[in-house]
């Protein structure tokens, strides 16, 4: 079978761990270079994967990963932005350096990121952005204000580029996945009194009657990153298992 | 790539313009297709034509009965077809009403109706064509934009309704492709010529779309890569739809 992304050189943020990790896994074994870049100092990535440490909240940082990308990689197609982090509070909880850390990570780091690799898809005639958004972006889960709203955003964010950068063939769409089995995720059971009886409730609310696994994201992200989705642009691209395709469900 | 290897698909519709695309890619990735029109067809195979009007509910019960005997049961749903009438509500006639609404609307539903039996032992896919013009409307396209409308709220349904047993659906919402309805709207313009350079403009992607441009997320949506994704209206539009109408550059 022929490679999907065969030859394409891109940067997933937030790389390490979780959904990011296991896109740069899937884009490596789809024929890309990959860089995966993420916070820690060291992270063991996937075969194939360059690790980069960077904190995508400081504009110095990401501008000199972006150059090391260009250095490495020979140039970029695609940039991933799954940096993300969540404060599970509301707004009178959060604290003003919560708030920040939030936004920081999670808007400002995709501006960043964006902003920076911007001009390198330029030099390369044309690229693919996909942000990270989340189905938070559009309802609310409870004790998760600053998150919501920075994915919110992070929306925005998104259309505003796709209107910018498309007449340079720059393509660029968000994400927006609803519960899926990552620390995050298993940081949500762990609050529960009863784990089990939680999970099993998880399940049962989504139509597909399960969540999702980071490879369902990661499927999402290749086939956005690739050149079958060379007319989809500007997109928030809802990911969930149909879980907010239903209104809240009364128990009777 | 044979992502649908073995998939049996019934997809209405595909003689010509964007179910064309969808027929030739599924065909092209390995699927078994059946397609239905309402005239006679160029040469689709190794799909299988029959000839339908999917606004009598006879057509579909025999259409239904047939993708099964061609293919030995249904995989994957397409609801492609659909027409456009490019009307005001103040001059929109009943005739015309019935005319579309039984192809747009009536027809998807009981298409959907009489597959997810089928489907629902084995699981299975469906995906409808909605429209940017459900959220958006198109000028003078009022019971078409409506129509849409109703897709993309069953799509949402049939996910919620149907997803323990296996079956997926989400709805895929076009903007501007290269169609011959496409045509139709641009002759509306004065200047269609015209119209179609401003339409480019407005579009982030700096082209229209392409039916191959839609036929690459459905047969997508189709296969297990999509196995999370259900009760979506995914839109392919370029960009068109992102960005305001009041473009000052533009005057």
């Amino acid at each position: 079978m022929t490679k999907r992304i065969e030859g394409k050189r891109a940067v997933v943020t937030g790389g390490a761990g979780g959904i990011g990790r296991a896109i740069a896994a899937r884009f490596a074994a789809e024929g890309a270079s990959v860089i995966a870049a993420d916070l820690p100092q060291d992270a063991q990535v996937p075969d194939g994967v360059t690790y980069y440490q960077v904190d995508v909240t400081r504009d110095a940082a990401v501008r000199a990963a972006m150059a090391r990308a260009e250095e490495i990689l020979g140039g970029l197609d695609v940039l991933v932005t799954c940096a993300g982090i969540e404060i599970e509070k509301t707004i009178e909880e959060t604290s003003e350096e919560e708030w920040d850390r939030v936004m920081n990570v999670n808007l400002k780091g995709t501006f960043l990121a964006c902003k920076h690799a911007v001009p390198l898809m330029r030099a390369a005639g044309g690229g693919s952005i996909v942000t990270f958004g989340s189905y938070d972006g559009f309802i609310a889960d409870p004790n998760l204000a600053a998150y919501c709203a920075s994915k919110g955003g992070v929306h925005a964010l998104t259309r505003a580029m796709a209107c910018d950068y498309g007449p340079e063939g720059i393509r660029c769409n968000a994400i927006c996945p609803g519960y899926i089995e990552t620390p995050m995720l298993q940081s949500f059971f762990g609050h529960a009194g009863d784990i089990d009886k939680l999970q099993d409730e998880v399940r049962r609310v989504h139509p597909v009657r399960r969540w999702g696994q980071p490879e369902d994201v990661a499927n999402l992200a290749l086939w956005l990153a690739s050149d079958e989705a060379g007319y989809a642009s500007g997109q928030l691209w809802v990911l969930d298992g149909g879980l907010s395709a239903q209104v809240q469900q009364m128990r009777l | 790539m044979a992502g649908l290897s073995g998939k049996r698909a019934l997809i209405t519709g595909g003689g010509r313009g964007i179910g064309r695309a969808i027929v030739d890619r599924f065909l092209a990735d390995g699927a078994q297709v059946v397609t239905c029109g309402r005239g006679a067809p160029d040469d689709l195979a190794p799909a299988v034509f029959v000839t339908a009007d999917l606004t009598r509910q006879q057509d579909i019960d025999t259409l239904a009965r047939r993708a099964v005997a061609e293919m030995g049961g249904i995989d994957i749903l397409v609801n492609n077809a659909g027409v456009q009438i490019e009307k005001t509500v103040a001059d929109t006639t009943d005739a015309d009403w019935d005319f579309l609404m039984g192809v747009n609307v009536a027809a998807v539903f009981r298409l959907c109706r009489a597959v997810l039996p089928i489907m629902s032992g084995s699981g299975g896919a469906i995906v409808n064509l909605g429209s940017i013009s459900a959220d958006h409307a198109d000028p003078e396209m009022a019971i078409y934009n409506a129509s849409k409308g109703f897709v993309h709220g069953l799509t949402r349904s049939i996910a919620v309704d149907h997803g323990a047993q296996g079956i997926r659906c989400n709805a895929v919402c076009p903007g501007w492709i290269m169609t011959e309805m496409a045509d139709a709207g641009f002759d509306l313009a004065q200047d269609p010529a015209a119209a179609r350079r401003d339409a480019v403009a407005r579009t982030p992607a700096g082209r229209l779309g392409r039916p191959e441009d839609v036929a690459n997320l459905i047969a997508w949506l189709c296969g297990d890569e999509a196995a999370f994704v259900t009760g979506q209206c995914y839109t392919v539009d370029g960009g068109l739809t992102v960005a305001t109408p009041l473009r000052p550059t533009l005057f």
